[in-house]
């Protein structure tokens, strides 16, 4: 249920090379919401890997996925409620 | 019972249940005064009433935490006691200091009370809770300690488990904190900063402890679930208690001179207290549907699960509803905080000293359980005295928004005693209700004395 | 796939065999983790609306890249769990070992840049009172950070147990709960950095 190393392998480098991704996004100081929300769902992919691959709940019950994956959407769409409170109007 | 030595336990348990009663009517009195204000007055001024309540409480709880030790450790330990002897001078020891005390409270001025008792030499006493005099404390301290080494002994001769650790760590913590109340500096923040060490870090701390380890207990006996299951649940439930309840203390930080951040802090973490609540409920609940045997005491078991829904209810909900620190600025030191208060004492460490003396009495008084009608004599004063408490708590919570509204939402605030009068038919709806706890009492008292056919210790 | 770990691959198992990796009790207190920093990610961002210069002012003057390396080193250490993981599920106990060892290599890492990073902002005059960013910079941070040393001590505890032969097929529950506790602290992180660091 471990899935295989090659796979594991292939999840690093993609998780490592979208951690890139941020920190150039962060390096070059690009704002706005199109960036926040770039980079929002570049975060979600990479924890949906994390909770589906590493923690393996790919292949728990139904129930555990929906609260994992459900807080990590949730936490990111209060994010950018509040962040689009914050926006000059 | 299993092991001689755990009937010292019976001794401590039958005068927690008395001063117990003594609480409730003090309780009753003070509550009478604070709608018909001179009622006693001037043999019981309404300080000294709510002085005595809250002590007796804490005393009996004591009582029954010691009592609860006496009984679990050996048959956890599976040796016996060290030493029962030490176990019943302690027992007298404190009975008097405690009887001493409140008697002091009763007859002599509180200021003449601190002059006689040493006071100018350590001042400790004027706080609230921690208002007994240097001797007094210094009691508590010595006959701690005694206890403390006496069950720490037994522990050590005999078989360690999860449940005896807790407990006994638990207990530790207890009179650790105690010696923050030695201290009292002059400057107000820090004098609030250590008598929240005391006050908090007991009762949303390690109270917790001996709180989970007790209901651990009676599960493994009553349900005989396997040891592993209950334990692992153990140590989930106390370590989410311990870190919610330990930052949480900053909820107490906001308004007494701390930096701001502890608003943050004190909200957040103290938000998260209700979660090892509300795992002690799913705990209680799921172990009794997974029992393995139907125990005779279907009382005990009863106290058992209600423990775990009113400990969530009066601790985790009532505590969250004021604890925000946006909330709490308006409802700080409100009837809110004494419907928390009142829910939260009942619903964890009332019930859960009951659940045990419930489990153990019948026990130490040689039978597995008591007869049929005792039984159901005794559940009837676990409906009376818990809807009692449901009700007392509703009231206080209404007396209180109400309070908040009139005395500091409003645009042209009432001053404290004109919201009061506004507030004083929640105030006899509370009184009545706790004329209903204490018939419930009563009941409970008189399931002790039903006879029956007793039905014998299954062995 | 690589057809040296056929062994490992299974197809997606029907729903009778559903299975948590890990024991239930450390998802629960996962779960509770999970939702105290998700309150606490909530009200920096909530803070942040109403404060949005401040924070934006002060989030660039944090260091992005040790961030960022930061992100990396905890993603290895969770890679070289799963691979920890993948061996003892093979019998390979020893190697199991090793992949450990590079864990908590690389959580080490991550604590000594922590280190030097709080080091030079306390330098800065960055403290919980400076400022409503600081406070919430100093306060997830260090949160985190109290969790990253808790998984060491389980990564620690996993590879005694590996070394002793602990884990093997049949018996994982001790090593899939420790590994799922080390990704959580991994999984957060995964939200802190962007948000704390690099949106605005």
């Amino acid at each position: 249920m471990h899935g295989s190393a090659a796979r594991a392998t292939l999840l690093w480098l993609v998780l490592v090379a979208a951690t890139l991704l941020t920190w150039a996004v962060g390096e070059r100081g690009s704002a706005g919401p199109h960036v926040a929300a770039l980079l929002a769902v570049v975060s979600c992919v990479k924890g949906g890997m994390v909770i589906l691959d590493f923690m393996v709940l790919r292949h728990a019950p139904p129930m555990w996925r929906a609260l994992t994956l459900g807080w990590l959407v949730l936490t990111w769409a209060l994010i950018g409620l509040a962040y689009w409170n914050g926006m000059p109007t | 019972m299993q092991y001689k030595s755990q009937a010292v336990a019976m001794p401590y348990f039958i005068a927690a249940i008395g001063l117990f009663v003594g609480q409730i009517i003090f309780g009753l009195i003070m509550g009478l005064q604070y709608v018909v204000g001179d009622f006693l007055f001037p043999e019981i001024p309404f300080n000294v009433a709510r002085m005595v309540h809250t002590n007796l409480l804490i005393v009996w709880l004591l009582f029954g935490f010691m009592g609860a030790a006496y009984y679990l450790v050996p048959e956890e330990t599976e040796t016996e006691l060290y030493s029962p002897k030490l176990a019943l001078i302690l027992f007298w020891v404190f009975l008097v200091a405690g009887a001493l005390t409140v008697l002091g409270y009763l007859f002599v001025p509180y200021a003449t009370l601190a002059q006689a008792t040493g006071n100018d030499l350590l001042a400790t006493m004027g706080r609230e809770f921690l208002e007994q005099p240097l001797p007094t404390k210094l009691g508590i301290v010595v006959v701690a300690l005694a206890f403390l080494f006496n069950i720490s002994m037994t522990m050590l001769k005999g078989r360690k488990t999860a449940i005896s650790m807790v407990l006994l760590l638990g207990l530790w913590g207890l009179a650790i904190f105690f010696l923050f109340s030695f201290y009292n500096p002059h400057n107000l923040v820090k004098d609030k900063f250590y008598w929240w060490f005391v006050v908090h870090l007991w009762v949303e701390g390690v109270w917790e402890l001996i709180l989970a380890a007790l209901l651990a207990f009676v599960l493994i006996k009553v349900t005989g679930v396997d040891r592993e299951v209950i334990e692992k649940w153990l140590y989930v439930i106390i370590t989410l208690a311990l870190v919610t309840g330990i930052i949480g203390t900053g909820h107490h930080y906001y308004w007494i001179g701390a930096p701001e951040y502890w608003q943050w802090w004190g909200s957040i973490f103290s938000a998260l207290e209700p979660i090892p609540f509300f795992a002690m409920t799913v705990f209680a609940f799921n172990m009794v549907n997974r029992r393995r045997r139907e125990h005779p005491n279907k009382a005990a078991v009863l106290w058992a699960l209600g423990t775990g829904v009113m400990a969530f209810l009066g601790a985790g909900v009532w505590g969250f509803l004021h604890t925000l620190a946006p909330v709490n600025f308006y409802t700080h030191g409100t009837q809110i905080t004494a419907a928390h208060g009142h829910m939260a004492f009942y619903g964890a460490y009332v019930m859960v000293v009951i659940t045990i003396i419930s489990y153990a009495m019948p026990l130490l008084r040689g039978r597995a359980a008591n007869s049929e009608k005792a039984q159901v004599l005794e559940m009837w004063s676990f409906w009376l005295m818990t809807i009692a408490m449901v009700f007392i708590t509703l009231f206080l919570t209404a007396a209180g928004i109400l309070q908040v509204w009139l005395q500091r939402v409003s645009d042209t605030p009432m001053s404290f005693m004109t919201a009061q009068d506004q507030v004083a038919l929640f105030y006899w709806m509370r009184e009545w209700a706790g004329v209903v706890f204490f018939i419930g009492l009563l009941t409970y008292l008189a399931s002790f004395f039903v006879k029956g056919e007793a039905k014998a210790v299954a062995s | 796939m690589n057809t040296a770990s056929a062994t490992a691959l299974t197809p997606a198992p029907p729903a009778a065999q559903y299975r948590l990796a890990g024991d239930l009790a450390i998802w629960i207190f996962i779960l509770a983790e999970l939702l105290a920093f998700g309150v606490f990610f909530s009200a920096y961002a909530f803070t942040r609306a109403h404060h949005v210069e401040l924070f934006d002012a002060e989030q660039r003057a944090l260091h992005r890249d040790v961030g960022a390396l930061n992100t990396a080193l905890l993603l290895t250490a969770s890679y070289f769990v799963v691979r920890a993981v993948q061996a003892a599920e093979r019998f390979a106990a020893r190697a199991s070992s090793h992949w450990l060892l590079g864990a908590m290599v690389c959580g080490a890492g991550f604590i000594v840049l922590k280190l030097f990073e709080y080091g030079a902002a306390f330098d800065q005059g960055v403290s919980l009172s400076s400022s409503p960013f600081h406070m919430f910079y100093l306060s997830l941070t260090f949160f985190h950070f109290m969790h990253v040393i808790l998984g060491m001590v389980i990564l620690a505890a996993l590879w005694f147990g590996a070394r002793a032969g602990r884990y093997q097929p049949g018996d994982m529950n001790g090593m899939e709960t420790g590994a799922a506790y080390w990704h959580m602290v991994d999984l957060v992180w995964l939200i802190l950095f962007p948000l704390v660091y690099v949106i605005h």
